[in-house]
Order: C-alpha cells, then structure tokens, then sequence
C-alpha cells in the first residue's frame, strides 16, 4: 500500500466532509426561521434580538457564518446548542459512543447471521432453503426499521414480557442489563441488513461457484469440503466487505429511526431533537460527524480489500 | 491391452424451459494406451459436453440416456460413486483447461494449486508434496519454479499458467488427460510452445490424451487419430495423417476445405502501387496517464504504413502488438500524433476528420455481439449510414443480399441472429457507405472456421465488386497469407517487418516473422 | 412496449408484482369509494373493536373505521413516493450520463461530489430537508426526490459508462455522429432498461422512507391516513390493539414487496438477449 493511495484516501474523506459541511450548513440556512428568536422566546425585545444577532453573527452573509463555523470545527469546537445552551461537541461526542456500540454490536450480528445464510443458500441454490430464505430476505427489504422495531415491541416486550421495551443502560452501569436493553434495538436494525447483505453474498457466492477455477478444484479430484473451505470461502468474502462497507450509511440510517422508538441516547436520538428543536448548531455537528462515520468506515472496508486482495494495484 | 477411455452408444441431452435438446447421439469412440485421440468440432458440436459427460461435471440440467457406456480402464465411471470419482479425478484422469487465467484460483498461490493434487492423491506430506510440486514446475520448462510457487496467478503469464495447469494435471501419472482447447486462449508463439511441451511429456509419460479443439489444422499434428464431432455425432474418424489427405465424409472436407492453406491463394491479381491512404509515424497513446506514475509506453510507436487503392493489406501481431490501436487512430476513435494522408489530403488529427473521410475509411469490429446495438432492428441499423452518406434507404434489401442474408431479416432485433450472421451484418453496414477502405479488426477470430470461410469468400466478393481495400488485421498467420496483397508484422507496438508474397516466398523475412509461421500449424499434407 | 409486458407476465415476480400492483392502484384511485365507512368516521362507542364483520381490520382509538382509513391512506401514501422518486431518478439520470460522457476531470469531480453527498444517510438528508422547508408531504416528497438523485446519478453513470464502451457506440462515434446522437439514439435506449429497473425498486424504499418520515411526525400531517402516520399513532395503543399497528405496517411491506417483485421480474423482461 503506497503512501500516495493513502493520502488520496485521505484528501478524498476530506472534500466529502466539506461537501456535507456545505450542503448542511446551506440547507439549514434556508430555515426562515429566526434562530435569535428561537433562541430567546417570541417575546424578547428587540433589543436582546438584536444583541443575540451581533453575538452569533447571523448577520454576516452566509459565506462568512460558514467560514466561521468551520474554522471553529477545525479547531475542536462544534459550537454552543441553541437549545442547551452547552458547547455542542462533548454531548455529540458521547452520543456517538453509544451509537458506535449499537451499531457495532448490529454490525457483528449481522456478519454472523449474513454471511453463513448467504452461502448457504447459494449452496442450496434452487431447493427449498434457498426460496425460504430468499422469501424471508425480501421481507425484510420490504420492512421500514420502525415498522420492524414496532412488532418486536408488540411481540417480545409487550405480549412476552421477555425483554425491556425501551431505554438504555450503559455498560459500565450494569452489564447484563445494558445487553437487555439493547437486544431489541440491535435486532431491529440488523434484520433488515441481514436481508440486504445475505442476498448479495448468495450471488456473490454463486458466482465463485460457477467459476472455472472452482470447477477445477473439483476436477483434481478435492473432497467437496475442501473445495468449500479452501477455495471458495476466500474469494466470496472478499467482496462482502465491500458489501458490508456500502451497508454502513444504511446502518446508520436505520440507527436514527430505532433510537428513536427504543429511546436510546445516542446520536441519532439526539439529531431528531436538534432537528425538532431546531438547534442548527447540534443539527450541523450531528451531520458532519455522521458523514465522518460513514467515511472512516468506507476507508477501512478499502483498506481492508486492499489488504486481502493481492490483485489491486494500489494506483 | 485393453482400451484407457470407452464410449459406447453415449447420448446426452440437456432440458432447459420443459424442452430437451439432444447435445451428443450415440457418440461411440475408444482411446487406447499411450495414444492421442484428437476430436475436432465446431461451436454446438457438442465437444465440451463430452469432456463434462467423461469428468462427470455435467451441468444440473443435463439427461444422460441411458444404455450409453462410459469406462475408464475397468472402471464404469457412470456406475461410480461420488466418493469414488473423488478418487479417480486428478489421479486416474485429469483436465486442462482452455484458459488458465480462469482456471486458477486468483486468491490461492500457485505452489498450493500444484501441491494439494499431491497431498491428496500421493498421500504426500504438505513439504513433501511441495517439494514434488517445484519438481513438477521444473519438468514444464518454467523457471524459477521455487519462485513461482509462492507467487499467485495474475503475478504469471498466460503461457507460464498453462504450463502450472499442465504440471498439475500431469503431476499423479493419470492414465488419460483431457485437453480442451489448451491454446485457444494463449498468443500463437505462446501456444506453439505449449504444443511442443506437450509432445514431450506424452514421448516421456506414454499417458493417453482426449484433445479437444475447433482447429483441424492444429489438431491433425498433434494427434494420432482424429474423430470429427459434428452437432453431437461423430460423422468420421480416421488417422491424422489421412484426415486431411483422404477425408471421407462430407462435414469433414467442408471443414478441411475452410482451413487456412497459405499455399492456396484465394487473391490473385496485382494491385497498381497508386496510393489511397498514408499513415506517417503515428503513436497512439492509453487513454489515461495514472495520475502518480510514469505514462505507460505509447500503444504504437512511430508506425508508418500506406495502403493502396483496392489492396488487401494484413496487419498481424500477437496481442499487445498495437494492431487494434492502429485501426482505433485510422478511424478517429484514439487520439494518436502523427500523420494521415487520405488521397493526397493530409488529416491533421481525429477531430479533424471529416464526413468524406468517414465516409472512404469504414470499420468491421471483433466481437459480433457489441459491435451491433441491441436495441436496434437490422434495418435501422443499415439505415443510419445510407442516410448519413447519401444513399437509399430503399437499398437496405439489395444490400443485405449482398451479404448473402435473406431480406426478412431486415426487421429483426440483433440476438436474433448468429454470430456469423451479425458480423454479415456489421459488413452490409460498413459497406453501405460505398467506403474506399474497409477495416477488419479480427473479424473471424470469434468465429467457427467454416464461418470464417465463407465470410473471407463474402469480403473477397464485395472487393471484386466494388474495389475496396482491406486493411485485414488478424492473428491468423495463414488466412493473411492467402488473402493479402502485402503483410505487414508488429510487435510490441512498432513494425517489425513489411513483407510481399514474393519476399515470403524467397525468404526475406524478419527472424520474428520466421518464428510467427512456424508457430502457425499448417494442415498436414 | 407491449412485448415487454408479455415477458413480464411470464415471470412468477411479475405475474405476482403486477397483481399486487393492480391491487395498490385500485386502492389509490378508489379507495374512498371502496371504503365501508368514511376514514374520519369517529364512533367512541366502537373503539378498539377488534377485527370482525362489523370491521374488517378492526376500528382504531378513535373508533374510525382501520380498512376504509387504508384504502384512502393509499392514495396518501403511494403516489407521492412514486412521484418523488422517479422525478428524483430523472435528475439523477440527467447528471449521471453528463458525467459519464464528458467523461476524464469533470467525471471525476462529480462523481466524487456525489459519493461525497452519499455520505450523508438518505433518511437524515431528508429529515433536515423537511426540518428546513416544512413539514408536510409535499415537503416530504421533495425531500425523498432529492434524497434518491444521487444514488440514481452513480447507477446511470456506471450503466452509461459500460454502454459507451460497447463497439456500436464507437461504430457510432467512427461513423462521425455527432454527440447528441449518440447520447440519445445510442446509448438512452440501453441506459434506459437497467435504469427503469433501478427506479422501480427505488419506489419501494421511497415508500418506507415517506411512512418514516410520517411516523417521525415530519411527513404526513394527521387526520391524514397516511400509513406510516397510522403506525405513528397507533404506538401507544399497541398493548389493547395491535391489529391498528399491524394493519398499515402490513400494507407498507405489501407495498415495498410489490415494487420490489417488479423491478425484479422486469430485469428479466426489458433484457433483449433473453429471446432465445
């Protein structure tokens, strides 16, 4: 892996942090709204608008807000919350841990059941396994997570008292009851993707199956399980990194709706009350750090296939 | 002794959509020790569906009839179980495939593809049988066989692959090996080499050997008898030498008749030196330089060629050589530096080339299957150039009819033909332009070499008709050497030697042309 | 055209899909005909009354009938998804074959601008849209349409890539045609197949995106049926009722299903080179 692949990789998760940062920060300008009003109350006088305005510069044109905002950023300070009155970044910060376990945890689940499913099927292909879980697969393409999180509710935590419905519990509190807490929201959000990913690692798989170089391996006389394990895991699971990678921004889509339901306070959670509310500044730091999630995870799915992979070139 | 492979009465067919569709009828033949029994068809003849019904891979749709025998020695491979082909496949019979860039595994090293055979048929240990395998590599002429067992295969030539391939299906002393169409995929030198590999470990080895390929030429030196399969039945067979001297059935002089003869010219007459098209030092680079690297090396350097009016001039190289690019500079589809002269007017780049231009210099692509749009009926496809060059559209009948295809097939979508009949099509197209200059970028090499013929007998026909030239690029060494005024010999991007058939028959050639025709197997007798 | 749909028909998924298809359409245009009661018709006595003759699916809080509020929510629901995607697939495809066939730098550049704009999750993009324009679900259907132009933009460009580098284009572009040309007469016929079928499949998932965006409270506005607005309210009540939340979950995944089996059955009807 050269150094000059790396810093593109690196000047590429750049621009697409400034692209978002713009585009955030220009959406949410075209709020009519005025956010000293917001700020203040409907009844404030003129006079503390007024002083509210110079102290934000809202009324500086928006290129210079901009330029403020991000220079900020760069510096480590994500701004003050219109509705709390605190500096953004900290709160962000720890709302974002708690993602990250949430969707890490969904992630994991996910490759365990995914993958196995995926391969099976593709060694199943045609029988009745394969039309079940490929049955069941659409289905769960077909299903909005919130759609999804409302019938576990209903079923688990409702009519089986099984687990807690809602609410969160760090870890450092008490370990088994955090893992209680989040079965119901890891389930959700890592059904749908182990729909997803299932379906593509089948056809991937059924593609390594159909290749020439598996039917040679058959050919030397090799036992089926070593043709299995030898041969065709490596080069189907090479491409289900990529798969996986892409299945991040879905995973960190479905994470805003199922904190939502499950009342967890991660970041997601705490983008809807910035949007409610709208706290442009948490609205802008929210988004930003969510496309650095998303970008941190795609460089190291790349990093990853490069690694594996001896055919890429670097360049 | 009694025979290595037997297939008595052996029917196959294969069901798709409720429909079965008979592959191979009653295909009987016997392969004794030590002998190679070569078994030519065209494409559908069925001939890698019995390489599949002897390995047992067939496709999961395929229907054996039954009564149809099938024996390895005095094994009934039909009879045998799956466990007990596991035994048999890799030790008792083997397989080379057509394209060792597929038939290796691109995520395993090359010393582990060699070396598990061995571990699992000699009962080897994993340093026993790696050591075996770099003695194995040895014995294929490859160098540095140490080195290239840890390396993995897109890190070795297609050449240097097959010979792994070979080594690998050599490496348990089988008593039969399968070949299907080992040099199909490799350039022509490359292949020839092959060959002679292949000659020596059969002298050494006495193993038996199915060769299986389209090419009769190439087959009748290789084995000592030859059965011709044609659409599933095998019409003749007969020793190799007799096969091309003596055929007997009628599919097989239709076939000998379609190969290549270089020594039978099919043009005769003598071309005016009166120049139509110059082109003076042209380079054409790769589309895009890498952004951190080096430019890659010019895909043709300082190429300098003419072509004369109503001439047939061949271009042939190996891949590589820069004869596509050629043809992509002629017509404007590459940028390139340098010069072209169309009857005495200068063209000063692709963009400068205008609609008369475009209208004398006309294209034939490879590959029938892209070079038509999908979406489009014959018809319009026709339409578009008569239009665009002033000609009628009410001609489109007539023109089709010049390439021999019926007038209903005006209307027809692209997959609804043949590949020889599109490629007919992708002629009527560039002829209807009434071009002076037509370029035919391996136009048969996809094709079946009957298909071939007869196209090479269409563009023969229309040169007689209209007095256009050729510029005929091709791989294949003997059709250039019966079609072609003047032959032109590229390697690696520049000219290597410009040739008439006059020289070729005193011998002035360059030492690489020398080595391309010995590498072009020419029929026997 | 035509033929296209005969090939449909003879694929289980589009026999299927266009089943249920007919079923969707039928309820959107319909649906306030076909409706036993009117979809505002509280009755306080018949709250919560579970499925049975009297209603079908049940009645929910409010008493309102849960079938008829269904049929009419379809019109609520269905069409605007599909406006808004196919009006956002339309500017995607537009930037997508510009980009491919300016090809070299400018390519680039966009398409690194657009993976870029990818970053950001489809759901949150359309959240801080409809946060900035308004709720509703005009707003909301305008954010989904600008949500779903970028992922079209990448699947047109790399359909229009491959279609530029097939021989008929360059026969095309050999013969001196000129751009417009070949863009259009060219290569649209065959972008158009693969990009019809990418849409298709998109309306499924801008039907979920919109039902989300109503759940959340930023789409649909009450009393509107719309489905995923039904769910929303029906959380608290899910204990006593559940067939008020299972009812439009069960028509928001029929739906999604519908337009999935389609864009599946038409990848096989709209490929010319299954004739054979």
């Amino acid at each position: 892996m050269t150094f000059a692949w790396l810093l593109r990789r690196f000047f590429t998760v750049l621009y697409t942090l400034l692209v978002v940062s713009i585009l955030v920060f220009g959406l949410t300008q075209i709020l009519p709204a005025d956010a000293a009003v917001t700020l203040l109350g409907e009844n404030a006088t003129p006079q503390a608008l007024a002083a509210v305005r110079e102290r934000l510069g809202l009324d500086d044109p928006a290129w210079l807000q901009y330029w403020h905002w991000l220079s900020g950023l760069l510096q480590g300070d994500f701004g003050t919350s219109m509705r709390t009155s605190q500096p953004v970044g900290p709160a962000m910060f720890t709302a974002l841990g708690r993602s990250l376990m949430l969707g890490g945890a969904s992630l994991v689940v996910m490759l365990v059941i995914a993958v196995p499913l995926g391969m099976w099927a593709a060694l199943r292909r045609g029988k009745a396994a394969d039309l079940v879980s490929g049955l069941v697969s659409y289905l769960g393409v077909s299903l909005p997570e919130f759609v999804t999180a409302t019938l576990l509710l209903i079923v688990v935590a409702d009519q089986f008292q099984l687990l807690p419905a809602t609410g969160y519990v760090a870890p450092s509190e008490d370990l088994v009851d955090s893992i209680r807490h989040l079965v119901l929201p890891v389930l959700t959000v890592s059904l749908i993707m182990v729909a997803h990913v299932s379906r593509m690692v089948r056809s991937e798989t059924i593609d390594v199956l159909n290749s020439d170089y598996i039917r040679a391996a058959r050919l030397k006389g090799l036992p089926p399980s070593t043709v299995l394990l030898r041969h065709v895991l490596r080069n189907a699971l090479l491409p289900t990194i990529t798969i996986v990678a892409l299945d991040v921004g879905y995973l960190l889509g479905g994470i805003i709706v199922v904190e939502e339901i499950f009342a967890i306070p991660g970041i997601g959670r705490a983008l809807i009350v910035a949007i409610t509310s709208r706290d442009l500044p948490s609205i802008q730091a929210g988004a930003v750090i969510m496309a650095a999630t998303y970008a941190v995870a795609n460089t190291l799915a790349d990093i990853a296939y490069v690694l594996i992979d001896r055919r890429i070139r670097y360049d | 002794m009694s025979p290595v492979l037997q297939v008595r009465d052996y029917s196959l067919d294969y069901v798709t959509r409720g429909s079965s569709q008979r592959v191979l009828q009653n295909v009987t033949l016997s392969i004794e020790p030590g002998e190679v029994l070569g078994l030519v068809g065209e494409s559908g003849s069925g001939k890698t569906s019995l390489a599949w019904a002897i390995m047992r891979h067939l496709p999961g749709n395929a229907r054996e009839a039954p009564g149809g025998v099938l024996r390895l020695g005095d094994t009934d491979l039909r009879a045998a179980s799956s466990k007990a082909l596991e035994t048999i496949r890799g030790r008792r019979m083997s397989m080379v495939f057509q394209d060792p860039s597929t038939a290796l595994n691109p995520t395993l090293s090359i010393g582990r593809q060699v070396s598990e055979v061995l571990v699992r048929h000699r009962g080897l240990s994993e340093k026993n049988a790696w050591r075996a395998a770099i003695e194995a590599l040895e014995h294929v002429d490859l160098r540095d066989p140490a080195g290239l067992m840890k390396r993995y295969p897109h890190e070795a030539s297609g050449g240097e692959k097959q010979r792994v391939v070979i080594a690998t299906a050599f490496a348990c002393r089988p008593e039969l090996i399968v070949f299907d169409e080992p040099t199909t995929a490799l350039d022509v030198i490359t292949g020839a080499r092959i060959l002679e590999l292949f000659g020596r470990l059969r002298a050494e080895t006495s193993v038996a050997a199915l060769y299986i390929s389209h090419d009769l030429a190439l087959v009748a030196r290789v084995a000592d008898r030859v059965a011709i399969l044609e659409k599933g039945r095998i019409v003749e067979e007969a020793p190799a030498d007799r096969i091309f001297t003596a055929p007997a059935h009628e599919y097989t002089r239709h076939l000998v008749a379609a190969v290549p003869r270089p020594e039978h010219r099919l043009v005769t007459d003598q071309v005016e030196p009166k120049d139509l098209l110059r082109a003076e030092g042209i380079a054409v680079r790769y589309q895009h330089k890498p952004l951190f690297r080096p430019a890659l090396p010019p895909a043709t350097d300082d190429v300098t060629l003419d072509i004369r009016r109503g001439e047939i001039l061949g271009i042939v190289g190996e891949s590589g050589s820069g004869k596509s690019s050629i043809a992509r500079a002629l017509t404007g589809l590459a940028d390139y530096d340098g010069g072209i002269t169309l009857e005495g007017k200068s063209i000063g780049s692709a963009k400068a080339m205008n609609r008369a231009y475009r209208r004398a210099v006309q294209i034939v692509f490879q590959h029938p299957d892209s070079s038509l749009n999908p979406r489009q009926t014959v018809a319009d496809i026709l339409a578009r150039p008569l239009r665009l060059y002033g000609g009628d559209v009410a001609t489109i009948p007539a023109l089709l009819e010049e390439v021999r295809l019926p007038a209903s097939y005006a209307g027809r979508y692209p997959h609804q033909l043949s590949g020889g009949e599109k490629q007919r099509v992708a002629i009527a197209r560039a002829f209807a332009a009434r071009p002076d200059l037509v370029i035919c970028d391996e136009i048969t090499a996809p094709l079946d070499v009957s298909v071939q013929a007869s196209v090479v007998e269409l563009l023969l026909r229309l040169r007689e008709a209209n007095g256009t030239a050729y510029l005929f690029i091709t791989h294949d060494l003997n059709l250039v050497r019966q079609v072609a005024h003047r032959i032109v010999v590229m390697k690696a991007g520049k000219i290597v030697d410009v040739l008439d058939m006059e020289m070729l028959k005193r011998g002035e050639i360059h030492s690489y042309t020398r080595e391309l025709i010995a590498a072009s197997p020419t029929p026997v007798g | 055209m035509t033929d296209a749909l005969h090939r449909l028909l003879r694929t289980p998924q589009g026999v299927l899909g266009l089943l249920l298809l007919a079923v969707l359409v039928l309820a959107c245009l319909l649906g306030g005909t076909l409706a036993p009661y009117p979809p505002e018709a509280m009755d306080f006595a018949g709250r919560f009354a579970p499925p049975g003759i009297k209603h079908w699916f049940g009645a929910d809080q409010l008493g309102r009938d849960v079938l008829s509020r269904l049929l009419v929510g379809a019109s609520s629901t269905i069409p605007l998804a599909v406006a808004a995607t196919f009006s956002g697939a339309l500017v995607g495809a537009c930037v997508g074959t510009l980009s491919a066939y300016l090809g070299r730098r400018w390519d680039e550049a966009i398409t690194r601008t657009i993976d870029a704009v990818m970053a950001i999750p489809h759901l949150l993009l359309a959240l801080i849209l409809v946060s900035t324009l308004g709720k509703g679900s005009t707003n909301a259907a305008l954010a989904i349409a600008i949500s779903v132009a970028p992922s079209m933009a990448r699947v047109t460009r790399s359909v229009a890539l491959s279609v530029r580098q097939q021989d008929y284009v360059k026969a095309a572009i050999a013969r001196g045609e000129g751009a417009g040309w070949i863009v259009l007469r060219e290569m649209l016929p065959n972008v158009a197949a693969p990009l019809i079928i990418e849409a298709t499949i998109r309306v499924a998932f801008a039907v979920m995106l919109f039902a989300t965006l109503s759940f959340l409270g930023l789409g649909a506005q009450p009393p509107a049926s719309e489905w995923g607005l039904m769910v929303s309210e029906a959380r608290r009540f899910m204990h006593q009722a559940p067939w008020i939340i299972v009812a439009p979950a069960v028509a928001i995944a029929t739906t999604a299903i519908c337009f999935n089996l389609l864009g599946d059955g038409l990848r096989d009807a709209l490929n010319p080179r299954d004739e054979r």
